[in-house]
């Protein structure tokens, strides 16, 4: 993911730099940098309390920064606000729903609130409802729904105006596995069509296979370079099990590889899927009985848990 | 539309099957508009349209109004009457001041909690139109109380003597009045973080226009009431002998003073404060009040000529017109007027006195009668006096609509205390 080179700031979808914002004496945001581009998807992580959503509020022009520099897709929301939200496409992490109303006047209604004619939010409103598996609540009120289903409700009312940004908080809360891997789906799909898409979740395992990019932030500040860093090393990272762990950790010292030893066998870096299956082929050919080999798991994961390491 | 469901057309047109062209907006607008204002209440409605049990509940509440109309039609005496008229629009006017500013009072805050208020200050609605729409929304729940009064209101004005005129006249007023304790509920939705703190505030706020100006009316009264020292005299009864005592009761039942002796009796001072209060001063306060503001746009009722003019004897609204009036008029009476009181002098004055005859006797209470009368007439008829309750009605509206739109435009500077913006 660093990678890829690094662009023109004019492609980028959502900029902020050094954002601040406090409540008070509570400094909930000290200084918050990121960067999303038009295709990516963009991870925001941090334990609970970080600033994640004082962050998302400001990107999407509710709430006003005390200091430092927003631009969505090149609009400033304290002075362009309303170019802000005709490009922006918020889904809260605070479930909303109007109870009384079915799911499809919910979007209907949003539609018109963004000023598309009444006919073509419905439709689209239909199709969005399709889009997120709604489709059989289109005429039932939105008090029926469970929490997964408003979840999906609440995205699909985010896409209403088919913004080019989409802020997602929290946007896996409560979701059955099926659906999980559904709003994974949905979120590259997104990406895909060019939309920019910042998501935070606690759900790293889920991150990893959905984004592009993450931002790690901890006590109000994003962590850099550093934390890609980490995450980069996370994903070279191998865990190897042997029958005989003592036999594989002698082999791979032999081999002069780097590596930490486990109770079952070893960690090693490995970069890239080719030099992967050498390395197994070495390990098999040095006569080692390996039982498993494949990546460690989530580097986001693990990128987490040292960061929070760190921090006691 | 449903031969495009499968996944690869999705891909063909970004978003989904249906493209969206939401018109390109720039700045940061607040002002309401048309489009936004009518959306917005629209959205409210819908909102808190109420369920299926609600509406048996206004069903069964039509059905006692009519049942009482019906009632009123078949026992109300013939002549006119415009009171049952004028406690119709006292109703109105209750309903509407209570239920108005309750559902207005939780509509912010309480939208602000269940979390539905961000998703549209982040749509293309301004603060202005989510402001207004909510207002008009509140607003409207109590026109619909007042057609569901309109049997009644109809029936008692035919017997009341009013024109359509005055009637819609009065009824915009009481709307207006409504429309702005509406907006106050609004505003405090809008201040206060909890339902339950925004609710209480605004029936105080009620409350405070319309009971806590009499209070203030009355405690003012002390500041511009003047006082003159008034000095009586009065016989001392105390003081008698039992012959001079009974000298003087006979002489109180047979009219005839002339036996007394003066020497018999004692004279005794008393000393009191005479207080004459400058109501014309302080009957603005009365004036804020709105349900006087609404009694003053009521027609003017003549005591006397009532019958002639085709009206009801005077009802509630025209009685308190005349102590409106009465208290704008200021006190019939000055400081001085007073002519202090002599029981004894009087008591030797009686024989002159016994000597006026019956006819002048009677044209002197005749001439204080008549005073009096003018006095209540000039009063009754003093011109209505809508106009400071009617500012006040203003301010409230627009000031607590100013509030609102701030409070609800973002980006946000700093939230209310204790709640979170989404």
């Amino acid at each position: 993911m660093t990678a890829t080179m690094e662009a023109p700031a004019i492609a980028d979808a959502i900029s902020a730099q050094q954002v601040a914002r406090a409540f008070g004496s509570v400094r909930a945001v000290e200084s918050a940098s990121l960067a999303v581009r038009q295709g990516h998807v963009t991870a925001l992580i941090g334990p609970n309390g970080c600033g994640k959503t004082t962050l998302m509020l400001m990107l999407s022009g509710l709430l006003r920064p005390d200091a430092g520099e927003i631009r969505i897709a090149g609009h400033d929301p304290r002075t362009d606000s309303a170019a802000v939200r005709a490009a922006i496409g918020w889904m809260p992490d605070q479930l909303g729903s109007w109870d009384n109303l079915t799911c499809l006047q919910t979007l209907t209604l949003m539609g018109e609130a963004y000023r598309i004619p009444r006919a073509t939010a419905r439709e689209r409103g239909l199709s969005l409802l399709r889009r997120v598996h709604l489709e059989e609540f289109a005429d039932r009120p939105a008090r029926v729904l469970s929490r997964g289903q408003k979840q999906r409700l609440s995205l699909a009312r985010a896409l209403v105006h088919d913004p080019a940004v989409l802020l997602l908080d929290e946007p896996a809360n409560g979701l059955d596995p099926r659906s999980r891997v559904e709003l994974r789906d949905l979120v590259r799909e997104f990406a895909a069509e060019g939309r920019a898409v910042l998501v935070s979740s606690h759900v790293l395992a889920e991150l990893d296979e959905m984004v592009d990019d993450a931002v790690f932030m901890s006590k109000g500040r994003t962590l850099g370079d550093d934390a890609a860093a980490m995450v980069a090393d996370a994903r070279l990272k191998y865990r190897i099990d042997a029958i005989d762990p003592a036999a594989l950790q002698e082999a791979l010292r032999q081999g002069g590889v780097e590596f930490e030893p486990t109770d079952t066998g070893a960690v090693t870096r490995i970069d890239g899927e080719a030099n992967a299956a050498q390395a197994l082929a070495w390990l098999v050919r040095q006569g080692v009985q390996v039982h498993r080999f494949g990546p460690v798991g989530s580097a986001l994961e693990q990128t987490y848990m040292a960061m929070n390491e760190e921090r006691r | 539309m449903s031969t495009q469901t499968n996944p690869t057309a999705e891909h063909h047109l970004p978003g989904s099957d249906v493209a969206v062209n939401p018109p390109a907006r720039k700045g940061n607008p607040w002002l309401p508009t048309p489009h936004g204002v009518s959306l917005m209440t629209r959205i409210e409605l819908r909102r808190r349209r109420p369920s299926t049990k609600g509406y048996v509940f206004y069903g069964i509440l039509f059905a006692i109004v009519i049942a009482i109309c019906l009632a009123a039609a078949i026992f109300a005496p013939a002549q006119l009457s415009s009171t049952n008229f004028e406690i119709v629009l006292v109703m109105v006017l209750g309903v509407g001041m209570l239920i108005a500013p309750s559902l207005s009072a939780t509509s912010i805050n309480g939208d602000s909690g269940e979390g539905v208020l961000a998703p549209l200050q982040m749509s293309h609605l301004t603060a202005g139109d989510i402001a207004v729409g909510k207002l008009l929304a509140s607003w409207t729940v109590s026109v619909i109380a007042l057609v569901a009064l309109s049997p009644f209101l109809i029936y008692t004005f035919l017997n009341s003597g009013w024109h359509v005129g005055e009637m819609l006249l009065t009824i915009g007023a009481i709307l207006l009045v409504v429309l702005a304790f509406t907006a106050v509920g609004l505003a405090w939705s809008a201040i206060a973080a909890r339902a339950v703190a925004s609710v209480a505030l605004a029936h105080l706020t009620t409350g405070f226009f319309l009971i806590g100006t009499l209070i203030a009316f009355g405690v003012s009264s002390l500041l511009v009431t003047d006082e003159a020292p008034e000095r009586d005299q009065y016989i001392d009864w105390e003081a008698m002998s039992p012959e001079a005592e009974e000298a003087l009761s006979t002489a109180y039942s047979t009219g005839d003073f002339s036996e007394l002796d003066p020497d018999d009796y004692t004279c005794v001072d008393s000393e009191w404060a005479y207080t004459i209060t400058h109501t014309e001063k302080i009957s603005w306060i009365l004036l804020m009040n709105p349900a006087v503001m609404i009694t003053e746009t009521a027609p003017i009722v003549d005591p006397v000529t009532w019958e002639d003019d085709g009206r009801a004897a005077p009802g509630l609204f025209a009685n308190i017109h005349q102590l409106v009036s009465d208290a704008r008029l200021g006190p019939y009476e000055q400081v001085g007027d007073y002519e202090a009181y002599d029981e004894c002098a009087e008591l030797f004055r009686q024989s002159e006195i016994a000597d006026m005859t019956e006819e002048e006797m009677q044209a002197e209470w005749a001439e204080q009668e008549a005073e009096w009368n003018a006095r209540q007439q000039e009063a009754a008829n003093l011109e209505r006096a809508p106009w400071v309750g009617l500012s006040v009605a203003g301010v409230l509206l627009i000031g607590s609509m100013w509030i609102v739109v701030g409070r609800l435009r973002v980006p946000y500077k700093k939230l209310r205390s204790g709640t979170r913006v989404a």
